[in-house]
Parts: C-alpha cells; structure tokens; sequence
C-alpha cells in the first residue's frame, strides 16, 4: 500500500507547496466584458480591493472659499499661476497642496518661510509649474481624464515624490562589453511587471512617439513599400508597455481588447479609445512639463543618467483602473480646470 | 482486495548485466562499466551503462558544451558574474540574437554575435548527435526509424532558428536561449502574426501534439493492462500475435469498433509524434514569409466565428486625430 | 458481422458492472452493455442539441459554429436555453457519456481480463473536462466561466482566459504540463521508433530483439527503460502532463487572480538575495 501514495504524493506534494507560496483563495469577483463564452473578464480578489480600496481614499477638501475681496496676486508678491484667486481661495489652495504634496514638511518645503515670495527652493519652481501642468490635464486632455480631473494628490498621495515615477535605466555593461549584453530585457524587473519582457517600455512610448501597434491590416505578407516591417523583438516591446498600463490599473488585456484580435477597434472596447489618449497625455507631460524642468531639480532628484523623473500609468493610477477609483476630487478645485488666458 | 496493477516493479530479479549486443568491426569498444540503480528498477530497467562513445558522440558533445557553455557565460556576464543573481534571476537571463538593424550581417560579438556562434555550434553538435543516432541503429542492425523521428524535431528546431529568419531577412526574428525569454518569443511571434491559434497549421500541430499523449496515455495504458499475458513483449508479439496482442487489439475493437495490432499502434505513435514538430514548423515558416496576419488570413477563408457586440462600436482614435 | 479471426473465444458473458446479462451483447465489432446504452442516450442527445443550437444559431459553416455558455450574471443558475441553458444541458449530457464511455471500458476490461488503466487514464482526461467545465466555474461562482463549444470559438475563449493573467506561459504549473506534454511527444517518437527500428530492420534483414533495443538507448545515452518501463513511463508522463493541465487551470482564478509573472516576486524576494 506504500506505493500507493507514491505517485499521487509526487503529484500533490508540489502544488501544495506552490499555492502556499503566496496564492490567493476563493470567493472571488468577476466582471464580464465580452460576449459570454468569449473569456473577457476582469478577475478581483476582493480582500485585495478592499486593502486597495482603503489606500486609495481621496482626502476630505475643505469648504469652498469665498471669492470676494482682492485677488491673490493684487496681495501677494510673486504669484505667477493662480493670480486670479481671491486671497482665501488662493490660502486654501495652498493648505490643499501642503496636505497632498508636503503634509510633514508643511509650507517650508516650497517656501522660505521668512519670505514665502522668495523663489529660492527648487521646489516652489516646480510646483508652479506642476501647478500648470494639472491644470493643462483637466482643461486638454479630457479625452483621458473626462470630467473626473486630477489634482496634485493624484500623482503625490501625500508624498513629496510620487511613488511611481520612472527614470531611463543605466547603462549596464559587464565583462568590459565582451559578453552578456542585455539587449534591453532578458532580466527580473519590475517594470516588466518581473517577467523578461524589455525593461524600460516607457523612454519609447511615453515620452518618444515610437510606433506601439505592430499588426498590419492584410492577411498575406506584403512585398516592398507595403510590407509591414515590425519585427518580433519590436513587439516584445509594445507587450511590455501592455504589461505596465495593465499592472498599472489592476485590469488585464481584455480589458480593453478581444485578444482573438488585439488589433481591431471594432472588436475593442471603448476603454482603449481613452488608454490611447492617456499614452499621448504622459507624451505630452514628460515632453512638455517634465524634461524642461530637468535643470530645475537637484542632482539627488535626477535618475542614473540624470534624466528627470517622469510620469508613467502607475504614477496616477497606482493599480486602480481610474485613480482614486474615480473619486472627483477636481471638482473642488476649479482653479484647477483651466489653464489661465495668457 | 487490492489488486497489484504492475505501475511499479517490486520484485527485481537481479543477474548478470548484459554489456550490450556485439557491434561490428569498426565501432569502439563501449565506455563504462555497467551498475545497477534499485530505485531504478522500480520503474524500468535497472541497469546504467555501457554507453558507446564514438567519434560522432565525442564531436556532438564538444559542440553541445561548448554552445550550453557560452550561453551560460554570457547570463553570467549579464548580472556583473554574481553568481547568487545568476541563481536567482535564471529563469530570466538569456543569450539574445541580434538587433532588427543587423538584418542577416554578422554582428559585434556582444550585439548577437555569440548567439549567432552559439546556435551554429549547437546545430552542429544536434546534426552530429543525428548521425549518431542513425550509425548506432546501423551498427546494431536496426530499422532508422528513431533517426527519422529525430529529425523532425531537428526540422522545427532550424525553422524556428534558421529557415526563417533567413527568409525574414533578419536574425533578430530567431529565438532567444532563455528559459523565459523563449516564451516571451512564443507570445511576441504571435502577438505580432495576428493570434497563431487561427494559423491552421499551428491548430494541426497541437491536434498531434495533444493525440500523441492521448495516445501514449492509451498505449502505455493498453500494454501494461495486458502485462500480466507478456504483453510488453512487443517484439515478440509482432511476429508471433499472443494472447496478450489479442485482448488488447480487442479492448479497443468492441471499445471504438476498430483496432490497431501490435505493429501498427507503433506505426500511429511514430506518425502523430513526428507530424506534431513536422506540421508546426511548417506553419512557423509560413508565418511572416507568406501570411502577416493568420486572424485576417482566417477571416478571408470564412472561419472565424462572429460574436454579437456587447460593446459600444469603437472607432480608431487615430483616424479621428490627436487631441487638442 | 464478421470478427477478427481470433475473437470468437473471447467473446464470453460476464465482466459486468451493472444489468447483468440484459446488455451483455454486441452490436457489430462494438460491445454494448449498460454503459453502451447510457453512452448512446447522451451521447446523440448532446449531439442532438449542439444541431439544434447550430439550427437556431448564424450558421452551419462548421468552424464557426458556436454554443455559448451563460453570461456570468446567471451565477451557478439554471439559464433561459437560448441565453446558455442549451450549453449547461449539452455540459451534462457530455459528462454523462465520458463516464459512461469510462464505465463501459471498465466492463469491457473485466471481460476480457486486463487491467483497468485505460479507463483510469481516461479518467484523467474527464477530470480535466470536468474541471475546466464545472470545478473552476463553481470555484468562481459562475457557469459563464466555462469554455463555449466550437471549433474556433473555444480558442478565442482560450486566448482572453490566459491573457486574464497577462503572459500565461509564467504560469508555473503550465509550464510543466507543456514540458510533460513535449516529453510524452518525445518519448512517443522514441518508443514508436524503436519497435518499428526492431521489426523492419531493412530488406533482407532478421528481426532484432528486445537486447537490441535496449543495447541502441544504452549506446547512445546510457540507460534504456526498457520495454515495459516506457510503458509505465509513457502513460506517467502523459497522465502527469494532463494532471498539471488541471491545476495549471483551476488555480487560474480560484487561487489566483493577479498577472502570473507576478507569482514568481515570491523567489526572487527570498530574504536571502532579494535585491
């Protein structure tokens, strides 16, 4: 009868010891997002959302002020973006980004506080700018972020730095460039989501306007100026930008897509309109806000190869499929809506 | 009362151990001196060596080593010779083939070229190892069928790393040695091809991929129920049909109303298993030399199923133009 | 009908399960008995019912025919036919005829006194029916989990579970089960070759013996199985492969709802070398 457990042991022995290895168990929740029996679902484990759920609660704004009296910028010196607040309204901004931005810190870490006009610290410089490129968010690209907005909390979630910002990864040469190139994956990393997969998908297509789809439209190969030229090391890289919006908003590939046809939009979910904007909205924020103020910051702040840090999905997103689960913060801050009219 | 189903020898005989049947002039003396493994024994044959090493076996394994060995250098290089990084990161190192940009050139040592004389030298040692399998049979007077079989999977191998990056123009499309990695190709050559599920060809290779194990599963099944008549006895069984042939040959008869014999089962195993690598390399070469698109190719040829849209209809943003 | 030339002898009463001799009869080369019966009533009413699905479907171009299961609103309810209620009644009749099919091979061995690994091993091929179609959708609440049938519709629905979990070829399990499944191949190829190597050794040859067979794999990688070793080893590796197919899938879920790349973070965060 020995025998008898032998085999089923071999068999049993194993998966145990991998569920054990920090798997999950049912109930679990559902979503379909497809035609039944096509497979497209969203899978939750709900004691997860609620862990994520708690971590993910927009903090409580305080009253609207009022907008009577003088402007902030008749009172204040200095005040470039957010001149045309009233003074209160203009504090209680102020309150609102020391709690999303600096709440340890307070007011000190932008301002000299002898001085709050000076514009000494690097980070008055930026947040100023920061301030714009919220507000270019909420007015341009509502094609991504509807009328649900962002405010700085979004990104920063009480954090001086948010924490999922990407720089370009260092250079890595071994044996003096003899052996062992990685070619730009081949290693465990978490920007690709730890699987082998490219490491850095974002330099390409969040902050350069390399080609992400890689499907023709005709069925046979083409020859000459009709071939479609994508290679497959082309679309690991397209995958592992997959990989990365994926992880980044806790959702997977059919989500968006019917993997049958990744290509098609008429076999798409409208979900994948909005993720397009969203890669052409981090373009525009690393390009246009993010790599001029690179002098601004300090070395200590710049990565390995003295890039400045960027904005990728996570840094709003941060594993929920809209930030805050969709919690409008925006909407108390209408200084925030709208870039001011030159 | 429990029945033994003979799944493991418990009882081994043991004798004297058979130094192999005597090869002709010309062949080495074989290498090693033969030992039994009880463990072993439980499942199959006890008996470790002799192992014949000839010219061709001794050539196949310095190419094999020295390709298992560059590689391994080279993973090792790729995580600054940490041998702990190498431990953990393994499954995800890998010796990659060259940059789209080479096309067919030859690169920089470090930019693909040691992949490119590692999959040369380990071609070569898997063509040597192929003569070896052939002169062996040869030598002993057997039938070349292991050879021919062998092959086949030799042909999926070269599809896969020569044929068709050659016709792509291109050595970036060949695969990668890594234990991830050459999966992340797997998806990759069909994520970029339209979904190789709807290449016939690939769909043609499982059906033999996946009948080979539901063959083995009824073969081994089938021999080891008639175990107790001789019937694993093959040989013996085909030129002189036992009662073990029989009640096998029948089982599957009155079970599906037709049966293989003895020989022929042996005919259908070696068939389904060469023609899963032999019909699947076949669709990997057409993949990107004649067809770009096996989903779109699918629906020219009017198999692809329609699903009714739950979805609003999706337009491509693209056409619409960039915002704002 | 005509028998093999041998067969008569064999065709004896007895081996049974359940009906006595009321079954014990062929029908041609194909035995009947009680299993034989309940195979045919589901087996043509499943069939019956996936016509009648295609009947009242888009199309009869049978690559793109397609009975789909209910949505997963329905839960582990009984769905409007229409709606996934043909698909649950067709799922049953299938179970019903698989066993039905095992149970008849039981008999049929017992007749002819074999050993019952067929049917066992067909088991496992119900078990991973079954848990694809009932196990992991009761797991997850929902009969809409289960896969459609269809020859191309089965695939798409293959294709959006595993991109569920976003590269599934990181799944452990699975790729176990796909090492078995290529080694059942290799091994298949092996064996295969090796018996027909023995008996068709070329024009004007002897047929060779079980010594030669073992002398070729020892010559050339040492050890040789041996011939009833790469019996037990075939059907272990084809049944193993199978076995780690099922967990592969049900964990798939259940057990796991994240990305499976992300399941390996557990290794490489090992306190010992996590970087």
């Amino acid at each position: 009868m020995k025998n008898f457990f032998k085999v089923p042991l071999l068999l049993i022995a194993p998966m145990v010891l991998g569920l054990l290895s920090g798997c999950e168990r049912p109930p679990i929740e559902t979503v379909q997002t497809g035609f039944r029996g096509t497979g497209m679902e969203q899978i939750y484990n709900p004691r997860t959302l609620l862990k994520q759920a708690a971590l993910n609660q927009a903090p409580e704004a305080a009253e609207a002020a009022s907008s009577d009296g003088p402007k902030a910028s008749e009172v204040y010196k200095n005040v470039q973006v957010l001149g045309d607040l009233s003074v209160s309204q203009f504090n209680r901004h102020m309150a609102a980004i020391t709690q999303w931005v600096s709440p340890d810190a307070g007011c000190a870490y932008c301002h000299n506080v002898q001085n709050f006009a000076d514009d000494g610290k690097y980070t008055k410089v930026v947040a100023r700018r920061m301030i714009q490129m919220t507000q270019r968010v909420n007015q341009d690209w509502k094609t991504h972020v509807a009328e649900t907005g962002v405010t700085c909390y979004t990104c920063h979630r009480g954090n001086n730095i948010p924490t999922n910002v990407w720089f370009a990864p260092k250079d890595r040469e071994y044996a003096g460039g003899a052996l062992g190139d990685l070619a730009g994956q081949n290693i465990a990393s978490t920007q690709a989501g730890l699987s082998s997969l490219p490491f850095d998908p974002f330099t390409p297509y969040l902050k350069d306007a390399a080609a992400i789809r890689v499907n023709g439209n005709e069925a046979m190969a083409g020859i000459g100026k009709s071939a479609n030229r994508a290679s497959i090391k082309q679309t690991e890289h397209t995958y592992s930008l997959m990989l990365h919006m994926s992880e980044s908003l806790g959702v997977n590939c059919t989500y968006c897509h019917n993997t049958r046809n990744f290509q098609s939009w008429e076999e798409s979910r409208p979900q994948r309109v909005t993720s397009w904007y969203g890669i052409r909205m981090a373009r525009d924020l690393n390009n246009d806000y993010m790599t001029p103020l690179t002098k601004t910051f300090p070395p200590e702040r710049l990565g390995p190869k003295g890039d400045v840090a960027k904005v990728n999905c996570t840094t709003c997103h941060q594993g929920a499929y809209k930030p805050l689960y969709g919690a409008p913060m925006a909407k108390n801050f209408p200084e925030l809506q709208a870039l001011a009219k030159p | 009362m429990a029945q033994y189903q003979n799944l493991f020898t418990s009882v081994q005989p043991v004798g004297p151990l058979h130094h192999g049947v005597d090869l002709p002039r010309g062949d080495e003396k074989r290498l090693g001196t033969p030992f039994l493994f009880h463990l072993l024994g439980r499942i199959g044959n006890a008996q470790i060596g002799p192992v014949y090493l000839g010219t061709l076996g001794v050539a196949s394994l310095i190419f094999g080593i020295a390709a298992f060995n560059i590689i391994g250098l080279n993973m090792l290089a790729s995580v600054d010779w940490n041998p702990i990084q190498m431990l953990r990161q393994l499954f995800w190192l890998a010796l990659e083939p060259p940059a789209p940009a080479y096309g067919l050139s030859i690169p920089p040592l470090n930019q693909g070229g040691w992949w490119l004389i590692t999959g040369s030298m380990l071609t070569v040692s898997i063509l040597l190892w192929w003569t070896r399998t052939y002169r062996r049979a040869r030598q002993l007077g057997l039938g070349t069928h292991v050879a021919w079989a062998y092959a086949a999977a030799i042909w999926l191998f070269l599809v896969c790393g020569f044929f068709r990056p050659v016709m792509m123009g291109s050595w970036s499309e060949a695969v990668p040695f890594g234990i991830f990695p050459h999966l992340d190709w797997t998806s990759a050559i069909s994520l970029r091809y339209g979904n190789l599920f709807y290449n016939p060809f690939h769909a043609l290779s499982i059906v033999f991929l996946y009948g080979s194990v539901l063959l083995f599963a009824m073969h081994g099944g089938t021999i080891l129920a008639v175990s107790r008549y001789g019937g694993e006895r093959e040989i013996e069984q085909i030129v002189d049909r036992g009662t073990a042939s029989e009640r096998a040959a029948l089982f599957w008869r009155w079970t599906m109303g037709f049966n293989a014999t003895m020989e022929s089962i042996h005919r259908w195993a070696w068939w389904f298993a060469v023609l899963c690598p032999l019909v699947g390399g076949i669709g990997i070469l057409l993949t990107g030399t004649v067809v770009d698109n096996w989903y779109l190719w699918s629906v020219k040829h009017h198999v692809v199923p329609a699903y009714p849209l739950v979805s609003p209809a999706v337009i491509d943003p693209a056409i619409l133009g960039v915002k704002p | 009908m005509a028998m093999l030339s041998f067969e008569r002898k064999y065709r004896v009463r007895g081996g049974t399960l359940f009906g006595g001799d009321l079954f014990d009869f062929w029908v041609g080369p194909f035995y009947v008995g009680f299993f034989g019966i309940t195979t045919m009533f589901f087996a043509l009413s499943g069939t019956m019912m996936i016509l009648w699905g295609a009947a009242m479907g888009p199309t009869w171009n049978v690559w793109q025919i397609n009975i789909a299961p209910p949505d997963i609103a329905y839960g582990l309810r009984f769905a409007p036919m229409m709606e996934g209620g043909l698909w649950q009644l067709i799922t049953v009749c299938a179970i019903g005829s698989f066993v039905s099919w095992a149970l008849r091979e039981v008999e049929i061995c017992r007749k002819l006194g074999m050993g019952l690994h067929v049917p066992v091993a067909f088991g496992m091929a119900i078990l991973a029916y079954v848990s694809l179609q009932v196990i992991r959708p009761v797991l997850m609440g929902a009969w809409g989990h289960a896969f459609p049938y269809g020859i191309y519709s089965h695939l798409d629905w293959v294709s959006n579970t595993a991109y569920q979990y976003l590269h599934f070829h990181y799944n452990p399990w699975h790729m176990i089960a796909v090492t078995l499944f290529f080694a059942t191949v290799l091994a298949l190829s092996m064996h295969g070759g090796l018996v027909l190597s023995a008996t068709n050794p070329g024009k004007g040859k002897v047929v060779k013996s079980p010594e030669h067979e073992d002398t070729f794999f020892r010559d050339l990688i040492g050890y040789s199985v041996g011939t009833l070793g790469i019996h037990r080893l075939g059907l272990f590796l084809a049944l193993a492969g199978v076995w780690f197919g099922i967990v592969c899938i049900v964990v798939s879920g259940p057990f796991w709802t994240g990305a499976w790349p992300e399941w390996w973070g557990w290794w490489l965060n090992m306190p010992i070398w996590r970087t």
